[in-house]
Order: C-alpha cells, then structure tokens, then sequence
C-alpha cells in the first residue's frame, strides 16, 4: 500500500472553508464551509444539478474553486495549480489517499473487471501478481461478484459495474472514499449490500467515506454527519441524529420526497 | 485546451519517463499489423497505376525504359509515403481520437487522475511512441509493396525490360532516399498521433456520444490535411 504522512489524530480529513465555484455567471458552490472528521461517513444530500458532483471534483483536485480553502488532511488542494509540475506532483500524492466511486463507474472499457481493480495495485504498489489477484478476488467477493474477474465492463449491467467500480474505489485501502450517487441504478437489495459494505469497511480499516446521494434512507442509515445542499449553499449540516431531527423546511421537503418546499423543481 | 498546450504536455510526457511498456506494445501492434492489410492493398493499385500512367507518358517518345526511374523517383520520394501517412494515418488517428474521447466521455481518464496516474503519460506518451515508430515501418513496407506492383505490371503487362527497371531504379533511388523515408514517416506517424490525441483527448463529458464522432472526424480530416502539407515541406527541403 502507498506510504502517506501520518496526520496528527485531531487533523480532519477534509474541511472545506469558504467553497465557492461559478461556470460563467452560474454558481454551482456558494461558500461551502465543512468538516469532515477523520473515520467518518459524511452524506451530503441534495437535488440534482446543486453542485454535489463539483464539491467531490474540487475535494480531489479534479476542479479548482476560485475561493476558498479545501484541506485534505490539512494540505491545501484548492492551492495547487495542476499546470505546475511540483504541485501536480503533490496532487497526485495526496490523491493517492483518495478512491473515487463514479456516479457511471468510470470503468477501463479495454480492461477485464479484474484488471480494472488490480489497476491501482500494480500502478501504486509492489504486490505480486500472485497477491494482486488473491486482493482482486477478495474485493470481488466483498461486492458480490466472486465470478466476474475474466468478464469487461460491457458484459454488465449498470448496477453491475458500480459495485467493480467500488471494487477498484476500496483496492488501495484509501484513507477517504468518495462515492458519487452509490446506490443508484441498484436494487434495493444491492444498494442495502452497499451499504453495509460501506458500514464494514468504515468500521474494520477506519475508512472515511464521502456519500453524495439523493437517498435518504441510505443516509439515514450509513451517515454519522449528514449535510443538505441546495442550489449552491450548505442549508444544514450536522450529526445524524440532529439532522434527522430537525424541521429545517428543505429538509423536511427533501426526506418527505414533497414538491411543497424551498426546493423547487426547474 | 488549446493544440500548443497540449504539444507541450504531451512532449514532456513523452520525453521525461518511459512510457508504460505494455500500452506501448498494445497501440504498436495495433497502428503497425493492423494497418498491414489495408496498406498493402491499396499501396499495391497505386503501385499498378503508377507504371501504367508512367508507361502511357513515356512511350509517347519512346522512352519506357526509364519506367523504373519514374516508379523510383515518384513511388519511393513522394507517392508512398504520403499514401501510407494518410491511409494509415486515417485508420490510427481515428482508433486514438474515438478511443480518448470515449476515454473522456465516460470519465475514464478523470478516474486515472483521481488514482494519482498522469493520463498524458499513461495514455498519450505510448501512443505517441508507437505510431511514430509505427509510421517509418509502414512507410518501408509500403515502398516495398508500391515497387513490387509497379515491376509487376512493367515487367509483365507492359512489357518493359526487367533488367533495365531494376537498373534505372537502382540508379535513381540511393539509401538517402530511403533514410528520407524513414525521417518522413517519423514526422508523419509524430503528426498523426498527436492531432488524433488532441481531438480525443479536449473531448468533454457533455460532448456526448456525438462527440466522439467529432473528435474522430477531425482527427482524420485535420492529421490527412497536415500530413500533406508537411510532405511539401519536407520535400522542399529534402529534393529541393
């Protein structure tokens, strides 16, 4: 496994401070501030096209902000320009902490569903290959598809392919697990499995998860903080059980699937 | 993204690490073997053509005997190598450009990034190297294959003399003119892969499945219509 820097305990894993990210005149991010405790599952909520996806893209680098700070382990993402090579370098360092569950999978077309998860072993590790695939099956099975390594990404279906993506996500053991819509295009059934693999993973190699999601009973059940995002501002944000309680409108509207509310369907 | 920044990425991809072997050898076998078939097809009417048209200019004042000059000069300086770049070319660039902008389309390479891989080693740099080491091979074959079909029909349906062929060819083609292939057809392979990984790679996910079939479209048409006017400057400077 990649060696990291050990962070003292008390350092969060992420804290977001002052967020803001326009397209032109549309702003998608309007001075997000949050903390995201070490070992954690954070789920942030939201309607669609509210900036969920750009708050995971500017968490690893993928977008600047044009303000504010975005620590990761208390090294600054949002000040490293990827054009330089020293910080592109130390981008992809601190990436490397990281595993990205796509919202479609994101998987290598040309490569089989076990190659696709022993990838980031045989680039960031010295395994055998003997160890990558015992690792491959072992990731396989925790997804429920002990069978699937010799098959590509286009013999499966949608929900298929997002558990070999969470397989290739989990390979590394990263400290943070960013999960982009999870459980959708899955049963019901298969999104609980997810779930609890999540639960699992969280609670055996004290994985931090970052769950985007519109699903509330999947929030319900995984987060330790949850968070609603809507139109580009942070509406509320706190431990489950005081979210959960709360009568914020939004949220209401949003667990209560309601079209009366502060959120309105463009 | 504009074509000069990502030149200047995609050479310091190139020339600053060893690209990935296995890719390497993936996208040589497939621009190289792959483009064997169609070449040699195409090469070998061009190759008919070429003597048929140059006996039909030359017996006009009796002087088919310099039909191997003519093959020489024409096939070997200019005709071949600039078909291959644009066959060849049109079959790699739009393997490269359609497989990168599915590449991007799909969030492949946001997913090489996430993972701490540079997508421009891990994905341009081999591709790169392969089809311009590719291109030059492709190049000498077709020259081969071109002058096989051109003494074919000279010797055999034209019925010019086979020594003096081969000893007007000799006298005409020298190994410079084959190093000037090679050095053409590494400019052309280089020229080809990068503007097929340009178009593929500025592709974006709201581009759709369309636009796939844009990068793939500019690839060809943009590397066939360089490729030709870099021949030009290239035979400027070399036969000039």
């Amino acid at each position: 496994m990649p060696e990291h820097p050990a962070p003292s305990d008390d350092t969060p894993a992420i804290v977001l401070d002052g967020v803001s990210k326009a397209f032109g005149s549309h702003v998608v991010l309007d001075k997000v501030s949050l903390t995201v405790r070490k070992e954690s599952i954070m789920v942030m909520l939201g309607p669609s096209g509210t900036g969920k996806s750009v708050l995971l893209r500017c968490l690893v680098g993928l977008l600047r902000p044009d303000a504010g700070r975005v620590l990761v382990f208390g090294e600054d993402v949002a000040r490293l320009d990827p054009e330089r090579p020293a910080d592109r370098k130390h981008l992809f360092r601190i990436r490397r902490r990281f595993g990205m569950l796509f919202q479609d999978g994101a998987l290598f077309d040309d490569m089989t569903v076990g190659e696709n998860v022993a990838f980031p072993m045989r680039m960031h590790t010295d395994l055998s290959g003997k160890e990558i695939k015992a690792r491959v099956a072992d990731k396989l099975a925790r997804v429920g598809l002990p069978t699937a390594a010799g098959k590509f990404p286009s013999e499966l279906s949608g929900g298929m392919r997002k558990r070999v993506a969470f397989a290739r996500a989990i390979a590394l053991e990263p400290d943070i697990v960013l999960c982009d819509e999870p459980s959708s295009g899955l049963d019901p059934v298969m999104a609980a499995t997810l779930d609890e693999l999540i639960l699992e993973l969280h609670q055996t190699l004290g994985m931090t998860f970052v769950v985007i999601t519109h699903d509330t009973a999947e929030a319900a059940k995984i987060a330790d903080t949850i968070g609603l995002l809507s139109k580009g501002q942070l509406v509320t944000y706190g431990p489950r059980e005081q979210v959960l309680g709360s009568d914020h409108p939004a949220l209401r509207q949003f667990f209560e699937r309601s079209t009366e509310g502060p959120i309105q369907v463009v | 993204m504009s074509f000069f920044w990502f030149i200047r990425h995609a050479l310091a991809a190139q020339f600053t690490k060893i690209p990935p072997f296995d890719q390497f050898v993936r996208h040589m076998v497939d621009a190289g073997v792959g483009s064997l078939g169609l070449l040699t097809l195409l090469i070998f009417f061009a190759g008919l053509s070429l003597a048929v048209q140059g006996y039909a200019a030359f017996v006009r004042f009796g002087g088919q005997e310099f039909l191997g000059l003519f093959c020489g000069i024409g096939g070997i300086r200019e005709l071949y190598p600039i078909m291959a770049a644009i066959i060849c070319g049109a079959r790699i660039g739009a393997n490269l450009a359609a497989s990168l902008a599915n590449m991007q389309i799909s969030e492949q390479v946001e997913a090489l990034e996430v993972m701490g891989i540079d997508p421009m080693r891990y994905l341009v740099a081999p591709r790169l190297w392969a089809v311009t080491l590719a291109m030059p091979l492709l190049c000498a074959y077709a020259d081969v294959v071109g002058l096989a079909s051109s003494y074919l029909a000279a010797v055999h349906q034209l019925g010019v003399n086979p020594g003096n062929f081969v000893a007007q060819l000799k006298g005409i083609v020298g190994l410079s003119d084959l190093l000037a292939g090679v050095f053409k057809g590494v400019a052309f392979g280089w020229l080809v892969a990068i503007v097929a990984c340009y178009h593929g790679y500025r592709s974006a996910k709201r581009d759709g499945a369309e636009g796939v079939g844009i990068a793939t479209n500019r690839a060809i048409v943009h590397s066939a219509v360089l490729c030709i006017v870099l021949n030009m400057i290239l035979s400027a400077i070399l036969y000039a």
